[in-house]
């Protein structure tokens, strides 16, 4: 599988034509990952994204120091890391093997090139990305409303750790 | 006349003339009058507005019915864009934008948009990356300041939950 890379049946790279993937695929670095270990730390580099093949992985946050928030277990086939594309090379959450991890690597700045140079196949996986954000951020928008109206509804007399909780619960970082 | 409109705002400065002027060409010249709808919260995702001239004001609906007023936008001195969320994504409308004075805009309709993408126009795809390139900046604010938030109520600091809510309002994407 490996002597092959293929993003063929990847459901993140689904509008691709052949010839498209090819271009993505000339990008592809194999890499694996043992169960444990760690694919991206939280506030550290975000230098690539990584197509996950098999095995599954865990999304953790700190939001409270001491204290890791689980946000998603993900299951191949999956793409973790795009959103540095988008933004600062700087992982928001720390992403874990839990099982053995099979996987191809795109490094961003040769990816954000493919960009530049207008090439269809890039600009086709952003447009996914947007879409997926546009998602979230309509998401995002509907939490922050209820967040507002929650603060306006308890002006001054809040249960600040109810209030406090239900954040982290809630928000979908 | 509409990609000089367009080419006066920074959104579409990293397209090139040519490229303008595609978008220019499925693009219409409307205009508003004051107290007149835009865009409408709970409405099917739809156009991209650029806003040329007039002032808009941003409402949001509450539970209990109740409005809040998210921001007023000034196109008088430059050029200012709503509606990039639905123009990308399916979901409908987050809040309502208004007239609040005569509106001269340049509506870039989602068909046309969906028609350029899928027929591979990068002009389309360059507008595409430009917003979610605003959505992923407003994101990644937001769960910046949620995560400050948490761990300021952790403190038991002096919160100062109002500022928290007007944080999480600035530049709310339509």
């Amino acid at each position: 599988m490996q002597e092959t890379p293929s993003l063929r049946g990847i459901p993140f790279f689904r509008h691709l034509d052949a010839e498209e993937r090819a271009e993505l695929e000339e990008l592809l670095e194999p890499a694996s990952f043992e169960a444990g270990e760690t694919i991206f730390e939280e506030g550290g580099p975000e230098g690539r994204l990584y197509v996950i093949i098999s095995g599954s992985v865990e999304v953790h946050k700190s939001v409270l120091p001491g204290r890791r928030q689980h946000l998603a277990t993900v299951a191949a086939p999956t793409v973790v890391g795009e959103m540095g594309l988008l933004t600062e090379p700087r992982a928001a959450a720390s992403v874990e093997a839990t099982t053995r991890i099979e996987a191809y690597g795109i490094d961003r700045d040769r990816f954000l090139e493919l960009l530049d140079a207008d090439s269809p196949a890039a600009c086709k996986v952003i447009y996914e990305i947007g879409r997926t954000l546009s998602e979230r951020m309509a998401k995002t928008d509907r939490s922050v409303a209820e967040i507002i109206a929650r603060l306006e509804d308890n002006r001054g007399t809040a249960d600040i750790d109810v209030f406090r909780d239900r954040l982290i619960q809630e928000w979908s970082f | 006349m509409l990609d000089e409109g367009l080419g006066r705002v920074r959104f579409f400065e990293f397209l090139t003339e040519e490229e303008r002027e595609e978008i220019a060409e499925g693009s219409e010249l409307v205009t508003f009058e004051a107290g007149e709808t835009i865009i409408e919260e709970g409405a099917e995702a739809g156009s991209l507005y650029v806003l040329t001239s007039g002032r808009v004001e941003v409402k949001k609906g509450l539970p209990g019915g109740r409005d809040r007023l998210l921001a007023e936008l000034d196109a008088t001195n430059e050029p200012t864009v709503v509606g990039e969320r639905g123009l990308l994504g399916g979901s409908a409308a987050s809040a309502t934008v208004r007239a609040a004075s005569g509106v001269e805009a340049i509506r870039i309709p989602r068909a046309t948009f969906r028609r350029m993408i899928s027929e591979g126009r990068p002009a389309a795809f360059k507008l595409s990356y430009r917003i979610a390139r605003t959505l992923a900046r407003r994101l990644t604010r937001l769960d910046e300041e949620v995560v400050e938030a948490i761990r300021e109520l952790e403190r038991r600091g002096e919160t100062d939950l109002e500022a928290f809510r007007d944080r999480l309002i600035t530049d709310w994407a339509v």
